[in-house]
């Protein structure tokens, strides 16, 4: 199985950027996401890689060899799109068996990868079916299969699950990263979606601009974002500016108001602006404690596991908070709380070049 | 690697060739004429001196437009209920009147010609026909006009309800719930969403109209005081058949041609920024006459003018020659030319069929698949052209230009088959990129990504998806080219098609002509209709 490396990619679409340096490595054997806003370049990458694109400037290599000039069908990397394509003149059998059938394979050969691919995709029943004929989920499994019997090595999956309904689309999460990880594909999944990402990667990409501003663990990106943008995209943040008054062995930052807020160890240099963000699931809230800062509920969503509380502080800054369900009915709409976190939890970015507003907008 | 690259160098060949074949072979043919205003732009001058010639080309254009005019006008106003109906309403019978419709269109002009000719215009002192024939036209210029409604009808109600099954009903209905009566509701709010239809309707007709030769020639050749009259088209087929003994109607035919080509090509332009930019006053409402004519007798009296108005106006005259050639004594038929002329026919449209297949399909997927770039987006406006010039002119420059080269020999059938490939041509190309562009991208690329290569994706993946239009588009092609006058007159004066032979026979202007004219169109009705009940099949499977 190949890994992946991306040097410098640069593709515009009519003055629109949609790589621009894209810069990215996957090791062999990997399950890589791709996660991003709408727009944000994730699509092209893929298509890039695919072969189904070629870059303005720039390289991609397969094991460390150049293909970029490889035609697509010789790269070996099988492209599954949004809605599956499988072919509707032929039968499920028929698809799965196309990329064999193209290249020509004899029959022995053919009736071994079908059999051993509808058992695994557990479509032994439907082989005769046209993709009309399947639900989604099964669609979606007839098109795997079809992926892994082509012989490609390495998976490329655009937005797999966006088309099956929402508790169809979590059961399938696990069952597909198992399947792809059995057979030790190097697989790269885009997806809009943070959770889907923080559930099925080895590692999460988070491209922004047709840039990668950040790769880890689904553990590293969520703990340690790299950005605000980041800290905001997965799972949201509260923000606060101010200026750093020290960086080891915590980071202290001083609002304009004069409150000092406790952040995780930096790098920055005390005197310079920064921001701090502190994810909702993080924040905590307490009506005996004063907090770092205090602040006004404003209102209550009630999201059936969670609490989500907008308030208002004294400086007219909006916060929110994720509470768990249980705690419901301590706190109400207008009571006054003190608002806190944990150290470890708030994470100090030095100032964005454009302001804090142009870096978290998702467009 | 070195595959790869000479794949690639291959692929820019061919598409090169494609496009190349598109400009020299149809494009450049159907407006080669209007490079004679510059080169002979003498003759042309001492033509314009030529009172006498220009009352009769004017008198030819002007009656040309006006007919097609007038044409479009009378459908517009009794198609528009028509569609209305059939898309709109439901009763017994519904499919019967669908299948009516469309019944105009498998009868060749030619047959059509002669088949309403003698149903409005004959007189017992011209021809022994059926008592129960109108024959009550007099004007050649009402006739031609009532010809042309025959033949543009279906074409406008189907494009009127192309578009009209396409609008969502739900604003019709909320027009209402808001207190609008149904003719209200319909005027102020479906019609105003119905301007791409109309264009497309308008501009149809309108086409066809102008370029009509076969069967207007027949109409007025079976209307025996005709003499005199004529349109654009049946100017050039005239002109044209005496060019060998006349030499210099070389230039009034060039600038009949020249005319012809680029009024209707401006007109392609009016129309479409006339429909689509004029407001027409909608906004205004008079409740109280709307919402009388909305009920009691009105609707049902628009209903049954609509069905009659095609029955007497579209129908009868489509088919009286059935009643014609039953009706009348039977005269000795010679088959042998005309089943000549039959297979001569056959082999062009046959021949021309396939190069549009073979030459269309590739422009079709150029064009399909890169409609964001400049020189497809050109090529696809460039692809109506030869869907607007009128045939006679079409057919006129063309064979101007074959003559004058020396590479491709000018023999009779090639040019002929050339004619009727750069008319035809845009038929399949435009019936084959409109359903490419329907078939989502992603198969293909997912079928590259499998490992198949580009012509093994077109053709497992793509083809079995288009199939049905490519064969939708062969059949228009086929019997267009069948049915087709004007254009092969124009290039070869004395060709022996079915329909040439058909005008000649009437020309003769005896009652065995007559006859045998007859005869000849009721077997080309029989031909068309079986290829239309194929194009039905082929396109009811499609939709299913």
């Amino acid at each position: 199985m190949p890994s992946v490396r991306l040097i410098g990619l640069r593709k515009t679409f009519g003055g629109i950027k949609a790589a621009d340096g894209l810069d990215l490595e996957v090791r062999n054997g990997e399950y890589l996401c791709l996660l991003g806003p709408t727009g944000a370049g994730k699509t092209t990458a893929l298509r890039m890689i695919a072969g189904l694109v070629s870059p303005d400037e720039g390289k991609v290599l397969f094991n460390g060899e150049d293909v970029t000039n490889t035609p697509v069908e010789e790269r070996k990397a099988a492209l599954l799109p949004q809605t599956y394509s499988l072919f509707p003149q032929l039968t499920v059998e028929e698809n799965i068996t196309f990329g064999l059938d193209i290249r020509g394979a004899d029959e022995r050969l053919k009736e071994q990868v079908l059999i051993s691919m509808l058992d695994l995709v557990r479509l032994s029943g439907r082989s005769t079916a046209f993709p009309r004929e399947l639900s989604g989920g099964m669609q979606q499994r007839t098109a795997l299969a079809r992926a892994l019997a082509s012989g490609a090595d390495m998976l490329l999956l655009d937005e797999p699950l966006r088309a099956l309904d929402a508790r169809l689309r979590i059961s399938l999460r696990t069952e597909l990263r198992s399947l792809v990880k059995s057979l030790r594909m190097t697989t790269i999944h885009v997806t809009h979606d943070q959770d889907e990402a923080l559930v099925m990667a080895d590692r999460v990409a988070i491209i922004r601009e047709g840039r990668i501003i950040q790769v880890g663990t689904p553990k590293e990106v969520w703990d340690r974002p790299a950005t605000p943008f980041v800290a905001n995209f997965l799972g949201q943040s509260n923000f606060f500016i101010g200026e750093v008054l020290q960086s080891s062995p915590c980071t202290l930052l001083r609002t304009p108001d004069g409150t000092v807020l406790k952040g995780r160890s930096s790098d920055l240099i005390p005197g310079t602006q920064a921001v701090m963000g502190v994810k909702i699931g993080s924040t905590e809230l307490s009506k005996e404690r004063p907090g770092y800062l205090q602040a006004k509920v404003e209102r209550i969503l009630f999201e059936g596991r969670n609490l989500h509380m907008d308030m208002m502080t004294g400086g007219g800054q909006r916060l929110s908070a994720k509470l768990p369900s249980w705690k419901k009915g301590r706190i109400t709409v207008g009571d006054t709380v003190g608002i806190y976190w944990e150290e470890e939890k708030g994470t100090v970015f030095s100032m964005p070049a454009n302001g804090l507003e142009s870096e978290l907008k998702v467009e | 690697m070195v595959a790869a690259i000479s794949r690639k160098r291959f692929l820019t060949g061919w598409t090169a060739f494609i496009i190349l074949f598109f400009l020299f072979f149809v494009i450049l043919p159907t407006i080669y004429i209007l490079s004679y205003a510059f080169t002979e732009w003498g003759s042309i001058e001492a033509l314009l001196e030529d009172q006498g010639r220009m009352d009769l080309i004017w008198g030819a254009i002007g009656a040309s437009f006006q007919i097609a005019g007038i044409v479009t006008v009378i459908d517009i106003v009794t198609g528009l209920p028509m569609a209305w109906m059939l898309v709109r309403k439901d009763f017994r019978g519904k499919n019967l009147l669908d299948t009516l419709i469309d019944m105009p269109l498998a009868v060749p002009t030619a047959a059509l010609g002669f088949s309403s000719a003698m149903f409005f215009a004959i007189t017992d002192e011209s021809l022994q026909a059926p008592s129960f024939a109108l024959g009550t036209i007099g004007s050649p210029y009402l006739l031609i006009i009532l010809l042309h409604v025959v033949f543009s009808y279906p074409y406008m109600v189907r494009s009127l309800s192309a578009i009209l099954v396409q609008i969502d009903q739900t604003y019709e209905t909320a027009g209402r719930t808001l207190g609008a009566s149904p003719l209200t509701a319909a005027r102020t709010i479906t019609l105003p969403l119905f301007r791409a239809g109309l264009v497309t309707g308008i501009i149809l007709c309108f086409a066809r109209s102008l370029s009509e030769t076969g069967g207007t020639m027949i109409a007025l050749a079976t209307m025996a005081n005709a003499r005199g009259f004529a349109t654009g088209p049946t100017l050039i087929g005239e002109w044209k058949d005496a060019l060998d003994s006349q030499p210099d109607l070389a230039a009034p035919l060039a600038f009949v041609s020249i005319l012809l080509i680029l009024l209707s090509l401006a007109l392609l332009v009016v129309i479409k920024l006339v429909v689509m930019r004029v407001h027409l006053p909608m906004g205004r409402i008079w409740p109280r006459p709307e919402r009388l004519l909305s009920r009691g007798v009105f609707p049902k009296v628009k209903d049954g003018l609509a069905v009659l108005f095609l029955v007497v106006f579209v129908l009868v005259p489509s088919f009286f020659i059935f009643t014609y050639v039953g009706s009348v004594e039977p005269t000795a038929f010679d088959w042998a030319p005309f089943i000549r002329s039959l297979l001569y026919s056959f082999l062009i449209a046959g021949v021309v069929t396939g190069i549009d297949i073979a030459l269309g399909v590739p422009l079709a997927l150029y064009i399909a698949k890169n409609r964001s770039g400049r020189l497809a987006g050109a090529l696809d406006v460039l692809v109506n052209v030869p869907l607007i010039v009128p045939t006679a002119a079409l057919g006129y420059s063309l064979g101007v230009f074959w003559a004058s080269q020396e590479i491709v020999p000018t023999h009779d059938v090639l040019l002929i088959v050339l004619a009727h490939v750069a008319f035809t041509y845009p038929l399949v190309v435009r019936n084959v990129a409109g359903a490419v562009e329907e078939v989502d991208p992603a198969y293909e690329e997912t079928a590259r990504t499998l490992g198949a290569r580009p012509v093994q994706a077109f053709r497992r993946v793509l083809y079995p998806m288009v199939k049905s239009s490519i064969l939708a588009g062969a059949i228009m092609a086929f019997t267009r080219s069948l049915g087709e006058t004007g254009a092969t007159q124009a290039v070869v004066a004395n060709a022996q098609t079915a329909p040439v032979y058909i005008v000649d026979l009437i020309n003769l202007e005896t009652a065995a002509g007559y006859y045998s004219a007859g005869l000849a169109c009721i077997m080309l009705i029989v031909i068309s209709f079986l290829f239309m009940l194929a194009l039905r099949y082929v396109t009811n499977r499609r939709a299913r």
